[in-house]
């Protein structure tokens, strides 16, 4: 058991939420260096990735990509390159561009529509294009891509990384319950019921390991509370309706974070993306039923 | 393929399990002070809630420390205010809910490094605003705007 000392834990306002970082079994100055340079690696996400920062790259690519390329941060591509994937291998469901649906809907500030209902999943191409030298084009001049859905999760990462190359043996990064742990000891989590907050699902022990939990009313993880969800169905244009919250664990945060999209909007019949990514799964409907993946329920994810 | 399991949640096992409150103590004021200005030589208390940070004469920023409502209980946090009136950095000091821990949202809150006063700053233009839902993230980022007006032009 660790003393007082021997931890370190410290919380910002970034990305819409608090993030918190904590480390633990290393020199104090060792810490606090590694966790200071753990909250840049969070705000580099933040300036490029924010939909509402007119300098980011999102609002770069928002305003000008459809005309011509643009070159974004790498980080930047790495997760357009991740959204891509998931968006072929989810047919679709996994939506980056949705912002148009989110404005509508009054969850995103900005223009009205941009584009006329429908999505970009019925276009037989993939409406963003990635090209060498981290360059990136749009196909349509109706495309504005949110990344909110996954770059919570990538920042995570990220942060949990720098922990990493300080040399510090053990790490959490948890924004507002997207979360991911490494070292020795196992971490506690409880994840709260998405339709009484009053009330814990389950509790888990996670070690290098991610988690992230969406919900419809509610957000599932500890320590996180209430707050509506910016969810959209792209091929209703609508919120899902029947499932109340989904918590996914995973071997990476971005992974995590952007799986619960797909399985908030497909329910059970993301299980067979759940199993590419080695990731698991557990659902709340809204009638309060709960199902898990088996990898949930063992602890153990496949994945190496 | 994988088949979904039901979790047999026993109703009454589930409803024991009732969160406890929930604090976390991150930071002293001294701390953040420190953090903040670390070539700081001293801090000279200016008021009930602010101070100067100084290195021999000269002034290197301004720490002010203000709680806001998050949810249900205060969250404290300190806001470091360079000499051009810009925020350099904002820490959570202490954090309280009655159950769970922070409310999250998905959105994303404005930058606050180099904001200034004139910076706009708004809930819904620079912060996105989930409506129906209290946000407490939220109220820091209203909390550091009333900060950064009452002290971003005192920090010389």
């Amino acid at each position: 058991m660790a003393t007082a000392s021997d931890r370190l834990r410290r919380a910002r306002p970034l990305l819409g939420t608090f993030v918190e970082i904590a480390a633990a079994h290393a020199a104090p100055d060792l810490m606090e260096a590694a966790v200071e340079d753990a909250f840049d690696a969070i705000a580099r996400v933040h300036r490029c990735m924010s939909f509402h920062d007119p300098a980011s790259d999102v609002s770069h690519l928002n305003q000008h990509a459809a005309a011509g390329a643009v070159t974004v941060d790498p980080w930047t591509f790495e997760v357009l390159e991740t959204a891509v994937e998931l968006h072929r291998r989810s047919a679709g469901v996994f939506d980056i561009g949705v912002a148009p649906a989110l404005q509508e809907a009054g969850l995103l500030p900005g223009p009205t529509c941009l584009r006329p209902p429908g999505s970009l999943a019925t276009s037989a191409d993939e409406p963003i294009e990635l090209l060498p030298g981290k360059r990136v084009r749009f196909r349509d001049q109706r495309v504005a891509i949110d990344l909110g859905g996954i770059a919570k999760g990538f920042a995570v990462d990220r942060a949990l990384d720098v922990l990493r190359e300080h040399g510090l043996p053990q790490g959490l990064v948890n924004a507002g319950g997207d979360l991911a742990v490494f070292g020795a000891e196992p971490e506690s989590v409880s994840v709260r019921h998405p339709l009484d907050p009053h009330q814990y699902v389950c509790h888990l022990q996670l070690a290098h390991e991610a988690l992230a939990s969406s919900g419809y009313c509610l957000d599932l993880c500890e320590p996180s509370g209430v707050a509506r969800r910016a969810i959209i169905d792209p091929r209703t244009q609508r919120p899902p309706a029947a499932i109340a919250g989904v918590s996914v664990r995973a071997s990476s945060c971005l992974m995590a974070d952007a799986l619960t999209k797909v399985v908030m909007i497909q329910g059970e019949d993301s299980a067979a993306l759940l199993d590419h990514y080695h990731a698991s799964a557990l659902v709340v409907s809204m009638t309060g039923e709960i199902r898990v993946t088996p990898g949930w329920l063992g602890g153990q994810n496949l994945a190496a | 393929m994988t088949s979904w399991i039901p979790l047999a949640a026993p109703a009454a096992l589930v409803s024991t399990i009732v969160p406890p409150a929930y604090a976390v103590q991150y930071l002293s004021i001294a701390q953040a002070q420190k953090q903040a200005f670390p070539s700081a030589t001293s801090f000279a208390q200016v008021d009930a809630r602010s101070w100067k940070a100084q290195s021999g004469g000269t002034v290197l920023g301004l720490v002010v420390v203000d709680h806001v409502i998050g949810k249900h209980l205060y969250i404290d946090y300190s806001v470091a205010i360079d000499p051009g009136g810009r925020i350099k950095r904002v820490d959570i000091l202490q954090y309280r809910e009655s159950y769970g821990g922070e409310v999250r949202d998905d959105s994303w809150i404005a930058q606050f490094v180099g904001k200034s006063s004139a910076s706009a700053l708004k809930v819904g233009q620079d912060i996105r605003n989930i409506s129906g839902a209290t946000l407490s993230s939220q109220h820091v980022t209203e909390g550091v705007k009333r900060v950064l007006a009452a002290y971003g032009n005192r920090v010389r």
